[in-house]
């Protein structure tokens, strides 16, 4: 059975790529899929959360993916009934590209901030450059991350101005959670490490971000 | 709470497209990225034997200068460069006692 590949990409470095891929794995691990993320960056990041401790359940990760080797590896995976989640690096790079090919959703997340969103709408504007490539349509979406509780000017400013072009934004966002920083000083997920702030609060955010993702997912496509 | 209310995950509601891997595809892809900077990043490998550290040619034998002379001499007795490097290796031998 094929299930979706994601790819989380965006050019801008410290986006919350990372955070994104893990708290959507696990929360996707927790809800009964079988995930399989793909650590595409050369920092890492995936990998050093996985060393942290075990791995929870339902969850297996790949580090060292590289461009030659990515769409193999997507093609290898995408059809055991496993979800495919990509990690990209925070740079324009033909691995992202490549990756984004081989795309069910791409989720590029932002902090609302212009520079990552006038960074990460080069993801966008890759995506639609694919999409005339490939003649199909790529569907992809965008998180805010590392939000406050009040939301400032210019994050009501990049959101009006994305919903304006039609982008579709992933609501909830990520809010700025010191649990979610936390797993990678602890690894495994929301529910295995210690207590870091709200964890209600942060696991109710990771799993409702979770599900507007999985509604995504069963479009039709 | 999330777990109050836990979510499931339901595969058979997932929707997923076939993709197209092939070598034109991606490089239908690759030229997408390319227009826009998605450029390859990767240390590309190098091929074939790296140059010797001594003479810096790739395929390290003698220094150029000697290279030179054994090939001028190759050409001038007509026999191929490797022999006038037997004959050398002969006379080493004798020398030697090996």
């Amino acid at each position: 059975m094929q299930v979706p590949t994601i790819v989380v990409a965006s050019p801008k470095g410290g986006a919350g790529k990372s955070t994104t891929a893990v708290l959507l794995g696990t929360e996707l691990a927790h809800a009964g899929a079988e995930v399989v993320m793909l650590d595409c960056d050369p920092n890492r990041s995936l990998s050093l959360w996985a060393d942290r401790s075990a791995l929870p359940s339902r969850i297996r990760l790949l580090g060292d993916v590289t461009e030659s080797d990515i769409v193999r590896t997507i093609k290898q995976h995408d059809q055991d009934g496993q979800i495919v989640l990509v990690d990209l690096e925070g740079v324009a790079s033909r691995l992202v590209s490549r990756a984004i090919s081989q795309a069910d959703l791409v989720i590029t997340p932002m902090r609302a901030t212009t520079l990552d969103a006038t960074i990460g709408v080069r993801a966008l504007q890759l995506i639609a450059e694919e999409e005339e490539a490939l003649d199909r349509k790529i569907a992809h979406a965008v998180v805010f991350t590392m939000t406050k509780g009040v939301k400032s000017r210019q994050h009501i400013g990049i959101e009006a101005s994305l919903a304006e072009q039609g982008v579709d934004l992933i609501k909830p966002p990520l809010m700025e959670r010191a649990a979610f920083s936390a797993l990678f000083e602890f690894g495994g997920d929301l529910r295995t490490m210690p207590a870091q702030g709200n964890m209600e609060a942060a696991q109710e955010n990771a799993a409702l971000f979770a599900q507007a993702v999985y509604q995504r997912l069963t479009r039709n496509v | 709470m999330a777990d109050s209310k836990p979510f499931q995950i339901d595969l058979g509601n997932l929707r997923a497209r076939e993709k197209d891997q092939s070598p034109h595809t991606i490089e239908k892809v690759d030229h997408a990225g390319d227009e826009l900077g998605f450029v390859p990043r990767e240390a590309q490998k190098r091929r074939g034997r790296r140059p010797s550290p001594r003479t810096g040619q790739v395929h390290a034998k003698v220094m150029p200068q000697v290279s030179d002379e054994i090939a001028a001499e190759a050409r001038r007795r007509g026999v191929q460069q490797g022999v006038v490097i037997e004959d050398a290796w002969s006379l080493y031998k004798d020398k030697s006692g090996i």
